[in-house]
């Protein structure tokens, strides 16, 4: 035992950590590997016959994975734009120009401690947080984000997003209630008349659109937009298309409609009880929202993932290049190629600086080289592959937005909540019913059934 | 075996206010657990139907320091407020009588950290009125060109404070280069930030130097472009002015009432200001107007600020070249005894009238150092100017009286 | 030094002022008892020869002997600050009748004055400790004011701090604190 006992003490961290780790591993293989070698068989079978289950699982896990990455970037992206705007720095520490910074903060917070104030309802209160990342989570499972890249193509996408989305307020009213703090509920009660209120012209303004594409998948939407940018809708729901940024910016809880968490008011709104990861699943969420409506944006109004030009047939570029058919040649280009690029991208520096030792000149060139070979083949994914050529263009596009809502946030102050309401019932919806009763009357005077 | 009792009852009358202080709070309510002292508190702290109270303060992002309002709330409607001073309460004037003169003048610097000179002055003006000191002229002259140099700082941080608490992020940011740029500048003249510690009785402690002008002249070039810069967020701003428009209104006759002075007295339209009304220093020698608006709500308030940036400026550019030669220091023995006697003295500063009344027993300790500071007055104005606002205006109207609450607890 | 308001005080106050009209710099000061506070100050506030609209300052002052309770106020017809001293008040239980009546801003400086002397001001509303906290005893600007009887009545009495107060060396006593003929 003392032998055990010693050479357990002796082992560093690491060595403890993989000594516990790798064990487990092994023990989960052998056991995965037990399973199917055992009922292999069924399972594919019951996977081959459900092929929607395993869609689904895939889609729901994906999207999860990438919320969080997402709402980094867009944490990331707004404490550096908006320090820009107020002539800051922002952050510069952890890693190149501070980026990680937001990662670490989603650590920090994860480490926190996690409790909850006396008085409070603590299911409620550990629920809320859940139910605004869910909503949140769930809305990204029908954006399309690529010609074929989409958690699910559902026929009513667009009644789901607005259902999914809404019950964000839900869990906001939770969070309010459960916290036995007046501020908390301040802000639960104002998100909840808030939300209700630009709910009704958010989604008036889009049956405009509807009347005209005939459908609520955003699959089939972003399909209709194709070809040269004039076709994309957002002119020809010009009205629509501000009301909805508008009413989806107070959706969003962003500035200048952030009054549930408005911190001159009501110090933090709902979330004034919270730490630790509850408090980071709201964080999140809020972002993975801006990220959510700007692709709704996108999707609707401008295109989706359609490049602004089509490319007349003649000019199209086919790099069809099928990496299989070049047999062995492949693997002697793959052993060949990068070492020869190295040394050739590194003989200018080597021999153009004297001053500059030669392995120095190789990291040089093979920075170079892997820059170089990230061109080439992203700009053959680019062109040959539809999804890829799809992806960016809509990364493009709904980053495009997000920068606008940052943008606003550095520069609008914060309305009142009886101008917010007054802005939502005396003009959005008015605006919307307008938008809609001139669209039907356009479709009707131009193509009668 | 008996248990101990519970922390908190102890033997003693049950109205005495210190057991029932005493008790396990687990949950805060803002109700004092005494009995109510006055009539009006009674009154405050009974609630009607559908009132609530909320506590805002002392740690609130927007109280401008440690100041705790006790707001009884309809909804969001404010109904009725408590302002609770006292969470910076220094005794300011309790130091000042056991300190001798020259040594009051550094215990006046921290009653408004924004606008420390201003705070100097009256007690300087007070105690040379008492010694019947003549200041020299080049003295007179820097004093009224750093005082114009700490109202500009002053205003600029008010601008973005204003904005700050209507939930604009950028502007506190931009004006805070003006207010560095002018917080170096006088840290060049006086040797400190924010404390400067700089007037002295019959004069001021040390001649204008070579960095001081330089800074200022550098600045004085660009000046008038940044600030129009930095108001150029907020002034042409919808929902800034939109907001600010018709809050919290305050007529003539309130605001006598309420001693109001400076900036929030001239946005109601009178044109008070001590500078010409009762001239101190050289300010007749000097050519500026006074800003007034006529309107009395917030944006007025905001904008009557805005404008004496600019008169500030124009002073200041009066004082740099109508500066004469000379000491700037009278001659005085170190130690100070004057008659006994009394003496009151008042300057305008960036909040309004900052005064300061001292009574001498011949000693070479002021007997009693009365210090008036518009802060506190005017913040007791929001008594008046709050109910019937939501929560969101009634710190906007906070902000726009600029209160600084270490001028409000002394 | 403004001589006409001199003239005019003395004229409109004649019997009501409890000593001269007092006047150095640009201060006229006038003397009168606590009981005459809201005549005096109502008709110079109102009166068109007077017009003393603003309120510059309330404070209160220990002499030693007696309390006071000084206005400062201002007027557009004259360059002089005007300075009332109500003066006399009583040390034991000093009261004078509140101007809130004229200037509902006078409130807050009466609680301090409150809060710090003691005086007691009717007819003011909210006449409560401001500064202090609510069980505090003491009245800290008073001239009979000592740090060891206040800590004693304090609710924190009897706790040891890590600062040790060193023992005073003189003890106030009603014969040897400071006075002044203010």
């Amino acid at each position: 035992m003392t032998a055990v006992a010693r050479s357990w003490g002796r082992l560093t961290l690491a060595g403890k950590i993989l000594f516990t780790v790798i064990p487990i591993l092994l023990l989960l293989t052998a056991g995965l590997v037990l399973v199917v070698v055992l009922f292999g068989k069924p399972i594919v079978d019951f996977l081959a016959a459900n092929i929607w289950l395993v869609r689904f699982i895939v889609a729901a896990s994906a999207v999860l994975l990438m919320s969080v990455p997402t709402a980094f970037l867009i944490i990331y992206m707004e404490m550096k734009v908006i320090a820009l705007m107020n002539l800051r720095i922002g952050p510069d520490r952890v890693g190149p120009f501070g980026s990680l910074l937001s990662v670490v903060h989603g650590l920090k917070v994860l480490m926190k401690e996690d409790f909850s104030p006396t008085g409070s309802d603590r299911l409620v209160f550990t629920l809320a947080p859940v139910v605004v990342y869910m909503s949140a989570v769930m809305s990204l499972l029908v954006l399309p984000f690529a010609p074929g890249l989409f958690g699910a193509d559902i026929n009513i996408g667009l009644l789901y997003l607005f259902a999914v989305g809404g019950l964000t307020v839900v869990g906001l009213l939770m969070a309010g209630w459960s916290s036995f703090n007046k501020y908390s509920l301040l802000g639960g009660l104002r998100s909840a008349a808030q939300v209700v209120s630009y709910e009704i012209p958010l989604t008036l303004s889009v049956v405009g659109l509807l009347i005209l594409t005939g459908t609520m998948s955003l699959n089939q939407i972003s399909l209709n937009q194709a070809g040269w940018f004039t076709n994309w809708y957002v002119f020809q729901q010009p009205l629509g298309a501000l009301i909805f940024f508008i009413a989806a910016t107070a959706e969003g809880n962003r500035t200048p409609f952030d009054l549930t968490e408005a911190d001159s008011e009501i110090v933090a709104g709902f979330a004034t009880e919270y730490s630790g990861m509850r408090f980071g699943f709201f964080f999140f969420a809020e972002y993975v929202n801006v990220f959510i409506v700007s692709g709704l944006f996108v999707a609707l109004f401008l295109g989706g993932w359609n490049a602004p030009i089509a490319w007349p047939e003649a000019w199209a570029i086919h790099l069809t290049f099928d990496p299989g058919s070049t047999g062995m040649g492949l693997l002697f280009a793959l052993l060949l190629v990068p070492p020869i690029l190295i040394l050739a991208l590194a003989a200018p520096f080597y021999v153009g600086r004297s001053s500059l030792p030669w392995w120095q000149a190789l990291i040089i060139g093979f920075v170079l080289f892997n820059v170089l070979a990230i061109v080439v083949v992203g700009g053959w994914a680019f062109i040959s592959l539809d999804w890829v050529a799809g992806l960016l263009w809509f990364l493009g596009k709904t980053y495009l937005f997000v920068f606008t809502f940052v943008w606003m946030r550095g520069t609008l102050p914060r309305v009142r909540i009886d101008q917010l309401m007054g802005f939502a019932w005396k003009w959005l919806l008015p605006a919307s019913l307008l938008n809609l009763f001139v669209t039907a009357l356009a479709v009707i005077v131009i193509n009668p059934r | 075996m008996t248990a101990a009792p519970p922390h908190g009852q102890r033997e003693a009358p049950s109205d005495d206010p210190r057991v029932q202080l005493d008790q396990d709070a687990g949950v805060f309510e803002p109700v004092p657990p005494y009995p109510p002292r006055t009539e009006r508190e009674a009154e405050f702290y009974t609630l009607g139907d559908g009132e609530m109270f909320i506590n805002m303060g002392p740690q609130h992002p927007s109280t401008h320091g440690v100041l705790r309002i006790v707001l009884k709330l309809e909804g969001e409607v404010v109904v009725d407020l408590d302002p609770v001073l006292g969470y910076l309460h220094r005794g300011v004037e309790k130091l000042c009588e056991n300190a001798d003169y020259h040594h009051s003048i550094a215990y006046l610097d921290p009653l408004e950290y924004i606008s420390s000179l201003f705070c100097e002055w009256p007690g300087v003006l007070a105690f040379e009125k008492l010694l019947d000191v003549q200041v020299p002229r080049r003295a007179e002259y820097i004093r009224v060109l750093s005082t114009e140099l700490n109202r500009i700082l002053s205003h600029s941080l008010f601008m973005g404070w204003m904005a700050l608490d209507l939930g604009g992020l950028t502007p506190i940011l931009w004006s805070f280069i003006e207010r560095d740029e002018i917080a170096e500048m006088l840290a060049a003249l006086t040797g400190q930030r924010l404390l400067y510690n700089y007037l002295r009785i019959g004069g001021v402690n040390g001649d204008i130097n070579h960095e001081f002008m330089s800074r200022l002249g550098d600045w004085m070039s660009r000046a008038t472009n940044q600030i129009e810069n930095n108001l150029g967020l907020l002034n042409q701003n919808e929902i800034f002015v939109r907001r600010m428009r018709g809050l919290g209104k305050l007529d003539k006759e309130t605001a006598f009432r309420m001693a109001v002075t400076g900036p929030n007295l001239r946005a109601t339209g009178v044109p008070l200001d001590f500078r010409r009304a009762h001239p101190y220093s050289v300010f007749p020698e000097l050519e500026f107007d006074i800003p007034t608006r006529d309107e009395g709500d917030c944006l007025a308030r905001y904008l009557v600020r805005m404008d004496e940036i600019k008169q500030s400026l124009r002073i200041i550019d009066q004082c740099i070249h109508k500066m004469p030669d000379g000491p700037v220091m009278a001659k005085l023995p170190r130690l100070l005894r004057p008659r006994p006697g009394r003496a009151y003295a008042a300057v305008e500063g960036p909040r309004g009238q900052y005064a300061a009344y001292v009574v001498s027993d011949g000693t070479d300790q002021p007997f009693r150092m009365r210090i008036h500071d518009p802060s506190f007055v005017h913040l007791q104005s929001v008594g008046v100017l709050m109910p019937g606002h939501l929560i969101a205006d009634a710190m906007a109207v906070m902000a726009s009286l600029d209160p600084i609450m270490g001028g409000v607890d002394k | 030094m403004d001589a006409a308001l001199k003239r005019r005080l003395e004229a409109r106050f004649g019997d009501r002022l409890t000593g001269p009209v007092y006047q150095r710099h640009d201060e006229t000061e006038i003397r009168i008892g606590p009981g005459d506070v809201p005549d005096v100050c109502r008709a110079l506030h109102d009166e068109p020869e007077f017009r003393f609209r603003l309120l510059a300052d309330l404070a209160g002052v220990d002499t030693g002997d007696v309390m006071q309770v000084v206005y400062h106020l201002w007027g557009e017809t004259s360059p002089d600050w005007l300075r009332i001293v109500a003066d006399g008040l009583s040390r034991d239980d000093p009261r004078v009748p509140s101007v809130t009546f004229l200037w509902q801003g006078a409130e807050w400086m009466e609680r301090e004055a409150y809060d710090m002397f003691g005086i007691t001001f009717e007819g003011n509303r909210d006449l409560r400790r401001i500064y202090m906290p609510p069980d505090y005893q003491s009245f800290p600007l008073r001239k009979d004011f000592f740090l060891p009887d206040d800590a004693a009545r304090s609710p924190g009495a009897g706790v040891r701090h890590m600062e040790q107060v060193h023992a005073p060396r003189n003890t106030r006593t009603a014969d040897t604190i400071r006075k002044v003929r203010a």
